[in-house]
């Protein structure tokens, strides 16, 4: 399964692809499982300059209670930093914050599909 | 006629570029032309008989120092920016100038956008080839949009130091 | 400290109103984000995990209340309600928006401050001794000739795209404070056997994915000619840098692939050639810009305070502060006051608003108004009567300001890491709480001794792991946070690599590592060796086997 992400431009701000917009809570992405439409929305939001900046995809495994990206990383950049636990997306709260605060497992820690070099 | 954008001391004008850059696997056309380093040192001499304007374009890894002895005789240099990123073209503008007192045309192609204009001009770039669609107006407006430097390059700009000590002998 | 006046100010606006307008260029799409990008880099705006981050400079580490107010209060207004301070001691806040960027930079302009080359391919923050005009050890001010290096490479037109990042340090004391042989340029300041004032210079530093201790370049440099010998230095490797490979593009890989005859050769051409008369400063300027650093007026006081002493006799937390804390000053009756900014549990380098108001108030009450940053991440108050040194202790006790941890174990140099960092594979602030936390205990951490732990969430190295009496690096293996431990670095003059301890632990063996290398120290120290020396004498081999061992 894949989602796809990016960095708000005018705030920097995580956010996640879903049906032609974007949210700011992952448990609101949309989920590919197929790699058309992944690859498609991924187009998409390239043409979006002015929008988000370094859109791409990542990989979301199901866990306990929800889905929740694989990569380490990935669930930092959708809860927020672990030193400050009232920082970030993590101080809303909700069910698929738990879910992603839960996970575990192990992927390429970029998590990126791509295979973009991350600098 | 292809333009470019010079900058002068009152603002910025369309020039008309009337020299053809010409690639080293073409034929050369006639009129005045722009060559690579290596095809101006293979057949510079020849064109210098016949009535015509031969400039040079520099890569970016080629050295200025290669065209020392010919600078009299060269009209224009063309400084080839492959990427905006590549600083090395500001010191070889500087160098034209300063150290060569160069006072042919210096211009700069390919990856070349608005926002370094400021710099460019600051190293003795007068000319330019946007890759950016940019205007006269926005080059003049954007080289000029610091009143103070702090050090002197190319242009003439006095840095800060000497403004403020001649500010305070008024 | 420098003083702007209206010209300097100017500048600022200038360069503030350049900014908003390539913001509202990048924002209508009329500049694409790789175009944007190293002009956001040079005004220090990086985009990393969550948000952007603004770094903002501090000119050789040197700060008044009213720019540490200022900072307090776009730390509240723009950001979360801190910041961090970082190993070039600059100033970064983690959740800027960049639609706010313009009104920020405005708003730093009021105190003189900016975020000008605090990133990107060009010459960064110059830094400088944070004990400069209070120590004894220097032989001249070295933030003078950093203030020198800073006006001129200010939108220095010929190097404002270099081939990557370039970072000076100058130092003027025997014990360098600055880390000057990890920097591209690292200047140090001598008195030759004639009384002239030159610099030392070296080049080729550098941390990062491959590190290099700087050599020697020009054994001395008349101080009257500095500006233009660097001008030969940054045009030599403007010009000849490598530009195909970003991780081979610093100045060490140049002065590595020519060797340090040759690259000194081709600097010394290139300067014979250079009209010294057009970059050189004249003597009057820099007068006037040493006028600025002049010695404070001191008052004369007795060398000894029975105030303080009384006080230190009376309260163990304020001697066991002043054992650690507090450093003699060239002035008899003052005081160098280290204020450290690793709390136990706290995030090393990170200040909250209401911290940097109480140091904007103690070091304008008691610090003649200055306060400095060091590359440790720590602050200093570099001109502290002894007699107000109990009044100064109680200010920072109440603010969480007045852990007595400065060079001991818990004195540790973290990044930001995987919990901010886009370029990280692991964290760094854990794993620096955890030890802190092992290590408590002030008894066990004062017997312990000086022990520099730093660490890095990635190979480029911002932590300095690489120059860490313990160096800690993380790694990323098969998507877990992994170290690697190294020993036996130095960042100070007797610069030095530290050296691999053994393979990567996982993140939850890494405390107990650090514990287990500390008791092998103990074990086998002689004399007044500190945990390098003991290391410098033993090798690695007590320490490896203690490691892993347990880890096994």
């Amino acid at each position: 399964m894949k989602a796809l992400t990016a960095n708000r431009l005018i705030d920097g701000e995580v956010v996640f692809w879903s049906h032609g917009r974007w949210v700011e809570r992952f448990g609101e992405a949309e989920l590919f499982t197929d790699e058309a439409p992944a690859d498609d929305a991924e187009g998409r939001a390239k043409s979006e300059g002015t929008v988000v900046v370094d859109p791409y995809l990542i990989e979301v495994g199901e866990t306990d209670g929800g889905a929740a990206p694989i990569a380490y990383r990935e669930r930092l950049r959708a809860l927020g930093p672990t030193n400050t636990p009232d920082h970030g997306k993590q101080a809303l709260g909700g069910h698929d914050i738990d879910v992603i605060a839960h996970a575990s497992g192990v992927a390429r820690s970029g998590g990126r599909l791509n295979l973009i070099k991350r600098k | 006629m292809p333009k470019l954008i010079r900058l002068t001391e009152n603002g910025a004008e369309l020039v008309d570029d009337r020299f053809t850059t010409v690639s080293d696997d073409e034929p050369i056309p006639a009129g005045d032309v722009i060559l690579s380093l290596t095809r101006y040192q293979a057949e510079g001499e020849v064109l210098a008989g016949s009535n015509r304007a031969t400039g040079v374009l520099l890569a970016g890894d080629e050295e200025v120092e290669a065209l020392v002895y010919d600078l009299p005789r060269i009209p224009v240099v063309a400084l080839s920016f492959a990427k905006f990123r590549d600083g090395r073209h500001y010191s070889t503008a500087r160098l034209l100038r300063e150290r060569y007192g160069y006072t042919g045309e210096i211009r700069a192609v390919g990856d070349v956008l608005r926002e370094q204009a400021g710099p460019m001009v600051r190293c003795g770039i007068e000319v330019f080839a946007p890759s950016d669609g940019s205007t006269a107006e926005q080059w003049a407006a954007t080289a000029g949009r610091f009143r103070h430097v702090y050090q002197r390059a190319a242009d003439s700009r006095e840095p800060i130091f000497a403004e403020r000590a001649e500010g305070r002998a008024e | 400290m420098y003083q702007y006046d209206v010209l300097d100010k100017e500048f600022l606006a200038d360069r503030s109103a350049e900014f908003r307008h390539q913001v509202a260029r990048r924002l209508a799409g009329e500049i694409t984000e790789d175009q944007f990008k190293p002009l956001r880099l040079m005004n220090g705006l990086y985009l990393q995990l969550h948000a952007y981050m603004l770094r903002i400079a501090i000119p050789y580490g040197t700060v008044n209340g009213a720019q540490l107010r200022k900072l307090a209060w776009i730390a509240r207004t723009y950001d979360k309600g801190y910041g961090h301070f970082t190993t070039r001691t600059n100033l970064q806040f983690h959740w800027i928006k960049l639609r706010d960027m313009p009104d920020i930079l405005d708003a730093l302009a009021e105190v003189d401050l900016h975020a000008i080359q605090t990133s990107g391919n060009c010459i960064r923050n110059v830094t400088a001794d944070p004990r400069a005009g209070a120590t004894a050890e220097e032989v001249d001010d070295p933030r003078v000739w950093a203030e020198v290096i800073r006006q001129w490479s200010t939108l220095h037109p010929e190097f404002t795209y270099l081939p990557r990042k370039f970072k000076i340090a100058v130092t003027a004391s025997a014990k360098d404070r600055t880390a000057a042989k990890t920097h591209d340029i690292g200047l140090s300041l001598r008195r030759e056997r004639d009384g002239t004032l030159g610099f030392e210079v070296m080049v080729g530093g550098g941390l990062g994915r491959s590190p290099y201790i700087g050599k020697t370049v020009r054994e001395h440099l008349p101080v009257d000619r500095l500006l233009s010998y660097l001008e030969a230095v940054l045009r030599v490797y403007n010009r000849h840098g490598r530009r195909d490979n970003p991780a081979k593009a610093r100045i060490k890989i140049l002065v590595a692939q020519l060797g340090i005859e040759e690259f000194a050769r081709q600097v010394e051409a290139e300067w014979a050639l250079i009209d010294a008369s057009k970059v050189d400063l004249p003597d009057t300027e820099l007068a006037r810009i040493r006028s600025f650093f002049a010695r404070p007026d001191f008052q004369t006081l007795p060398r000894v305070s029975d105030a303080f002493d009384a006080a230190k006799a009376a309260d163990a937390g304020l001697a066991r502060f002043a054992r650690n804390n507090v450093h003699a000053h060239k002035v008899p009756g003052y005081a160098i006051v280290d204020v450290s900014l690793k709390a136990i549990g706290a995030t090393p380098g990170d200040a909250s608003a209401e911290q940097l108001e109480v140091l904007a108030d103690l070091a304008e009450r008691y610090s003649l108004g200055e306060a400095r940053v060091t590359h440790e991440q720590n602050i200093v108050l570099p001109h502290v009567k002894l007699d107000d040194l109990a009044a100064v202790y109680a200010g920072l006790k109440a603010a969480e300001l007045a852990s007595p941890n400065i060079n001991l174990v818990s004195d540790i140099i973290a990044c930001p890491g995987l919990d901010y960092c886009a370029l990280a594979n692991a964290r760094a602030i854990p794993v620096a709480q955890d030890i802190a936390r092992r290590f408590e205990d002030a008894d066990r951490a004062e017997l312990v001794g000086e022990l520099k732990i730093k660490i890095s969430g990635c190979i480029n190295a911002c932590g300095h792991h690489h120059v860490g009496h313990i160096g800690i690096l993380g790694v990323d293996k098969k998507g877990e946070e992994f170290y690697q431990l190294t020993l036996g670095g130095s960042g100070a003059e007797d610069a030095e690599v530290g050296k691999p301890l053994g393979p990567a632990l996982a993140a939850n063996q890494v405390g107990q590592a650090i514990e287990d290398l500390v008791e092998v120290y103990l074990r086998e120290r002689k004399g007044e060796e500190r945990f390098l020396d003991t290391f410098r004498r033993t090798g690695v081999a007590p320490f490896k086997e203690a490691v892993y061992a347990e880890a096994h």
